[in-house]
């Protein structure tokens, strides 16, 4: 072997050794890369998670928190229900992601999540409804977390650690705190008409074909960002039934009249567009409605997104309260 | 002669004591809910009432719609049940074996799926399913009574497959659909009821005049001509009333397939086996179960109601039951 050949040979492999330790410090710099991982709590368990995962797949009430947390996105499930609430770059975020799943768990698609090859799931939907996804399906492609509601008003944690799972906690608390700065603002605003008020909310989830309406209580979708701004819903559910049943129930529309006979005041949920939904118009047509004494006396607010549960669509929730009770500042 | 005038002395008198009953029942039923309210207090809101009371117009708005809704659709049901079991002769026909019921489904389901929803939207969609399900299987299988339940049956059986299949790949069509297939009266007091009220009256009316044909026609074909019915023409009448009144039964409570099936068993009992009086007394009894069975599906559940569909069910069969054993087929 001749000198030049030799010294040839070691300079390529000065290069390769350099090439393979540049990409491992490189890698160190992200903990997916370099296969680092923690322990994170989720409702299935205790998972292994990466750090800082590099593909995530998100579904349900993740969708929104994360695409808003600039989470790194591979695929969603479909969200239509937060269309409205979304921020125009959200929205373009949305469309242009692969969907892996419908509106509905059941819907969920195994093998778009595996073309996704993701380095993370996170699932967002209600405990009792992880019943309709394989998860040990997903597990074999990567880890799961699943983090869902099961009452409304904990969207507020959740999301957190929903962006906390995909490593995006940063941008997440900027959003937390403007939301917080706001509704801090608006509690000022209303502090010497809200709190006094014993207020009754009619949700949009009540189904006419049963003859029931929805009524919410304190912590429930269409309560929870109000009672940030001072709002207080009476009463309580008759029976508690576990997750949402134990701040929203559905009484026979003949009930309403007791329901809301001591109400002050009674606001309602309505679409983003201002529309009444079906459930809700099924009550303000009702008789017995138009004869209570919040109803006779103009007390009633429609409220549009109620169905916030991220920071930023709560802000949007926070002005629809901030104008559905402007009224009570000029009585 | 005169044995004949006592049994339709003894029938009058049975159909005039299910009338009354028929009518308590319905007063009852006033009082009866998840916001129970006392029998003075039902009178009350009956002959003048305060609208600012509650309780009033708890009755007045929710309970009385509710009530003439039992009763139209109890009495549609009971007799096109009776008519079903009269022209197919087939003591477990009801409705929905001519394709009535499965016809309107299927309609809801396709208009569901190209977008068309709400309370009017189902209501139409249900009449035109109806309507296009009985027109199918009498062209297929007027030429007798046997081939018409076949037909029928087929195409249920057609239509439900291919609706299910439409149903599992659209969830929302799905969620429309899974309300309106447990028939149920709750929730139907605000909808626009007039069109499908005014159906199954014409249909009550229209038959008692089929009805006595159709006595003729159950004797056998032979013994109809013998006796001068156009067989065809019954035929093609009755199948139409049945359309007409279950058609529209449906459209107001979705299908509640048990009281067609039980009505005319019960019927039986009391009108023997003359279909005019068996008419008769489907348009009381049925009325009659359906009220007792929205009376129990107000108020057997805590928490919310149970569809009435559900509750005929569970009360129909072993009523069904009962029936039978203890009295054996009744010719028909």
């Amino acid at each position: 072997m001749s000198i030049a050949r030799t010294s040839r040979l070691a300079g390529a492999l000065a290069l390769a050794v350099a090439l393979v330790t540049g990409c491992a410090s490189g890698g160190a710099e992200t903990g997916a890369a370099s296969g680092e991982t923690r322990v994170f709590a989720a409702d299935n368990g205790q998972i292994t998670i990466p750090v800082s995962p590099k593909r995530v797949v998100a579904t349900g009430y993740a969708v929104p928190a994360l695409l808003e947390a600039n989470a790194p996105l591979v695929g969603i499930s479909s969200w239509q229900r937060g269309l409205p609430m979304m921020t125009p770059e959200d929205r373009a975020k949305y469309d242009g992601l692969a969907k892996v799943a419908g509106e509905s768990a059941a819907e969920t698609n195994y093998e778009a999540i595996a073309q996704a090859e993701p380095d993370l799931i996170v699932i967002g939907v209600p405990k009792p409804v992880l019943a309709d996804i394989d998860i040990k399906r997903l597990e074999a492609l990567a880890p799961v977390v699943a983090i869902g509601p099961s009452v409304p008003s904990m969207w507020r944690e959740l999301s957190r650690k929903q962006a906390d799972a995909a490593g995006s906690l940063a941008s997440f608390d900027a959003t937390r705190d403007e939301y917080e700065a706001k509704a801090k603002q608006l509690a000022g605003k209303y502090a010497g008409v809200l709190p006094q008020l014993k207020l009754g909310h009619v949700g949009g989830y009540g189904e006419v074909a049963k003859g029931n309406f929805q009524r919410e209580f304190n912590g429930s979708w269409g309560t929870n960002i109000a009672q940030d701004v001072g709002a207080n819903y009476y009463g309580q559910v008759k029976v508690k039934g576990g997750g949402s049943k134990d701040v929203s129930e559905y009484p026979s529309i003949e009930e309403l009249a007791s329901a809301f006979t001591e109400a002050d005041a009674i606001s309602y949920t309505v679409a983003a567009d201002g529309s009444v939904p079906p459930p809700v118009q099924y009550v303000l047509d009702s008789e017995l409605w138009k004869n209570l004494p919040a109803v006779k006396a103009g007390k009633t607010f429609p409220i549009r997104y109620t169905e916030a549960a991220t920071y930023r669509a709560a802000m949007k929730t926070l002005d629809a309260v901030d104008q559905a009770f402007a009224p009570l500042l000029n009585p | 002669m005169t044995v004949r005038l006592r049994e339709s002395g003894t029938r009058s008198g049975l159909l005039i004591a299910a009338l009354v009953l028929l009518v308590v029942i319905a007063v009852l039923s006033f009082g009866v809910g998840a916001h129970g309210i006392a029998p003075g207090e039902v009178l009350r809101a009956l002959f003048g009432g305060d609208t600012a009371n509650p309780d009033h117009l708890v009755v007045r708005d929710v309970r009385l719609p509710r009530a003439y809704l039992a009763i139209a659709a109890g009495a549609a049901l009971g007799v096109a049940g009776v008519l079903v079991q009269a022209l197919s002769r087939n003591p477990l026909a009801e409705p929905g074996v001519l394709g009535v019921t499965s016809g309107a489904g299927f309609a809801i389901t396709v208009g569901v799926s190209l977008g068309l929803s709400g309370p009017f939207g189902e209501l139409v969609l249900s009449v035109a399913g109806a309507l296009l399900a009985a027109a199918l299987v009498y062209s297929v299988g007027r030429q007798s009574p046997l081939r018409l339940v076949l037909t029928g049956t087929a195409l249920t059986f057609v239509l439900t497959g291919v609706g299910l299949g439409l149903r599992l790949l659209d969830p929302e069509v799905f969620d429309v659909y899974r309300f309106w297939s447990i028939g149920s009266l709750a929730g139907r007091e605000q909808a626009p009821m007039a069109l499908p009220l005014a159906a199954i009256g014409v249909g009550l009316l229209g038959a008692l005049p089929v009805s006595r044909q159709l006595n003729a026609v159950a004797l056998g074909e032979t013994v109809a001509h013998t006796l001068g019915a156009n067989v065809a023409r019954v035929r093609f009448a009755t199948l139409a009333l049945i359309t007409l009144l279950a058609g529209a039964a449906t459209a107001i409570a979705g299908p509640i397939l048990f009281v067609g099936l039980m009505v005319p068993h019960l019927a039986r009992r009391l009108g023997g086996g003359s279909v005019p009086w068996l008419v008769g007394f489907g348009a009381v009894l049925g009325p009659i179960l359906l009220l007792l069975s929205d009376m129990g599906s107000r108020v057997l559940l805590p928490t919310g109601e149970v569809p009435v569909a559900i509750v005929t069910a569970f009360v129909g069969g072993p009523v069904l039951i009962w029936a039978v054993r203890k009295y054996g087929a009744a010719p028909l």
